[in-house]
């Protein structure tokens, strides 16, 4: 019986290697998302996009599994004992949203060696086997005050609505902005509050600094998620409304398009796609095909400006985030992109 | 004579303090701005007061019933609360009773799940409403995948209207807060709850029903939990998911600093609309000055930290 048993895995085991060794074949290859956090939308969003994009690609056999994880409290030790479980588990590849850029890197680093392939996006982690698609978040925030110089050529005074504090993003964007007004000094950051990403934190904050603020605010320069909120804290002080960078949530395009049907609205919004986390599927798929990709990639954020308000609100659903998901022929460009460079 | 004693009696209480610091702490932002904006300060304070006192009260009750109770389980229940109830109206102005009922009945339906996970399955308090709150955020992302429903135009303008820069919503919240007082203070159930917290063999000894007042009190900030969802959805105009997030520290930080003892057995509720006051105004103050984000949460911690001490030295000896 035992010896039966043994037959059998040795079998097993031959099978395996034997499907391991066509290179250019991942059907029998299993990636696993571990996600830090599901509680807002565009967690929501992204874990929807991860389904849509994997389920068909598991159907059609490209890769034998593509299991989403997530783990409850958004803490950085629970995430790492995952990351180990999933090793255990026997994934090939593992696709992560980090809790921390650095935390992380004692597990990855173990899976690594594990010989498990890392795929790090939006929260990315440092650790130098794994691989990064990361948003040039600086840039992002640098392009809010071009835009606000073409608005207002003669600058202005400017409210900023940070995210979450001392995370890597919060602060890859305010440098961006607080680079964008140091060289348009016809602009000045006369308040900055911290909104936490979260329309009713932002609301909050705003209400709070907005008595202590002089009255002639041109803009508000945000983060995504805080649009709707600062809008209502203006509307509520009875203030004149300034032009507010949207996040490519619903409610802030579905508040946007309001004011432009009503007065002419103007402003655009910008974020990084919850689908990005396809991007990250094909790219871990490809890696596992054994292609070769460099281990820095950038992927371009999602922009809707005026024209292509009514197209993106459309498109959205209710309460969801302006979003793409992306093929792998998309992740070739992007890894064809970053090769060049 | 008279004035000299009420002023004695004053300085005795443990809630003073939370008050002093909430209009230091108004006073030294208004210095700030020349005076300039004073009184929005002060509406957008009690504006933002109001939905931590009302999971504050809610907290008290439970942490007085004494040592290692607690609800956790506040932020998931407001985030259900407003999920459902929001979907329930609909955005018709005539379903906003329903409303209400359905966020109330949430509330009472984590009341009664958490108290069975601590009295049937013997959990302690902070274990069992943890786990029952991974439960209910769960089943608030489920149920509506964090959409965000208008709430009815009337709950709308109900939530944000103002009577000379004061808002209607704080002004019923006061009402409540005093009623609560009085029930704390007055009622055979409020003085059952503090006994219990103060020795709870005792009380079990002399004759109360503990199992049944502790349940009360689960439910009851349960459901305080559930009208706070509701009210925060009419007034930020739709709920979402991360929407209960800051109001467990903050209902319990309320607790604290407003003088009721974290052990239990002696609480008020006047303290909790000072610290709720003073909580907004300590953040508003340190945004105002436009001190970074390190120096803030170092300073509300120093600040939090002075005024609690502030409180426990004035109270008497045991």
């Amino acid at each position: 019986m035992t010896r039966l048993i043994g037959t059998v895995s040795l079998l097993a085991l031959v099978a395996a290697l034997g499907a391991g060794s066509a290179l250019a074949d991942t059907k029998d290859k299993k990636i696993a998302l571990s996600n830090n956090y599901a509680g807002n939308s565009w967690r929501q969003a992204m874990l929807r996009s991860w389904d849509k994009v994997t389920k068909p690609a598991v159907t059609a056999g490209i890769v034998a599994a593509a299991d989403p994880f997530t783990t409850a409290e958004n803490q950085v030790t629970e995430q790492a004992a995952q990351i180990q479980n999933l090793v255990l588990q026997g994934y090939n590849a593992i696709v992560i949203n980090s809790a921390s850029p650095d935390a992380l890197n004692g597990a990855v680093k173990e899976a690594c060696d594990a010989g498990v392939t890392v795929v790090s996006f939006d929260g990315i982690v440092t650790e130098p086997c794994a691989w990064r698609i990361a948003v040039d978040f600086k840039q992002m925030g640098k392009d809010e005050i071009t835009f606000l110089k073409e608005k207002f050529p003669s600058g202005g005074n400017v409210l900023e609505i940070r995210g979450l504090a001392g995370v890597f993003v919060d602060d890859e964007i305010s440098k961006g902005i607080h680079e964008g007004v140091a060289e348009n000094p016809q602009f000045k950051i006369v308040g900055s509050v911290h909104g936490d990403w979260d329309q009713a934190k932002a609301q909050a904050a705003v209400a709070g600094i907005l008595p202590s603020l002089p009255d002639d605010i041109v803009a508000v320069v945000t983060q995504g998620g805080d649009g709707y909120g600062a809008a209502q804290a203006f509307k509520a002080a009875g203030r004149k409304m300034p032009t507010i960078i949207m996040g490519n949530r619903q409610d802030e395009l579905a508040w946007w398009k309001e004011q432009k049907d009503a007065n002419g609205y103007e402003t655009y919004s910008a974020s990084i796609a919850p689908g990005v986390s396809t991007l990250a599927f094909w790219v871990a798929q490809q890696i596992l095909d054994g292609k070769e990709v460099p281990k820095d990639l950038v992927v371009p954020f999602l922009r809707v400006d005026q024209s292509g308000l009514e197209k993106a609100l459309e498109t959205t659903e209710k309460g969801g985030v302006a979003n793409v998901e992306y093929s792998a022929e998309d992740a070739e460009k992007v890894v064809g992109a970053a090769a060049k460079k | 004579m008279n004035a000299a004693a009420f002023l004695r009696r004053l300085a005795g209480r443990p809630w003073l303090w939370a008050y002093v610091a909430a209009i230091a702490v108004w006073i030294v932002t208004i210095l700030f701005t020349g005076g300039r904006g004073a009184g929005e300060v002060l509406t957008a304070a009690f504006t933002f007061a109001t939905f931590s006192v009302i999971v504050g009260i809610g907290q008290m009750y439970v942490v007085t019933l004494g040592p290692g109770n607690v609800d956790l389980s506040i932020p998931a229940t407001i985030t259900l609360a407003g999920a459902v109830a929001t979907k329930v109206m609909d955005t018709q102005d005539g379903m906003i009773l329903a409303g209400l009922a359905v966020a109330l009945a949430c509330g009472v339906g984590v009341g009664i799940v958490n108290y069975a996970l601590i009295w049937l399955l013997r959990i302690p308090p902070i274990i069992a409403t943890l786990s029952s709150s991974f439960l209910i955020q769960s089943t608030a992302i489920a149920y509506g995948r964090g959409i965000r429903i208008k709430p009815p135009p009337m709950l709308a303008d109900f939530t944000t209207a103002q009577v000379f820069g004061m808002p209607v919503l704080a002004i019923c919240i006061i009402a409540l807060a005093a009623v609560m007082e009085l029930v704390l203070r007055r009622t055979l159930y409020g003085r059952w709850v503090t006994a219990i917290g103060q020795n709870i063999r005792a009380a079990r000894l002399a004759g109360i029903d503990v199992g049944r007042t502790r349940f009360a009190a689960y439910v009851m900030s349960a459901v305080f939990a559930g009208l706070c969802g509701y009210l925060l959805s009419g007034f930020s105009g739709g709920s979402s998911l991360s929407m209960g997030e800051e109001y467990l520290l903050t209902s319990i930080a309320l607790v604290v600093i407003g003088g009721s003892s974290v052990a239990g057995g002696n609480s008020n509720v006047p303290g909790l609309w000072g610290a709720a006051l003073f909580l907004f105004l300590v953040v508003t103050m340190l945004n105002t000055y436009g001190f970074g984000a390190g120096t803030r949460y170092l300073a509300t911690g120093l600040i939090i930290i002075a005024v609690i001490v502030a409180a426990s030295a004035r109270r008497p000896a045991r």
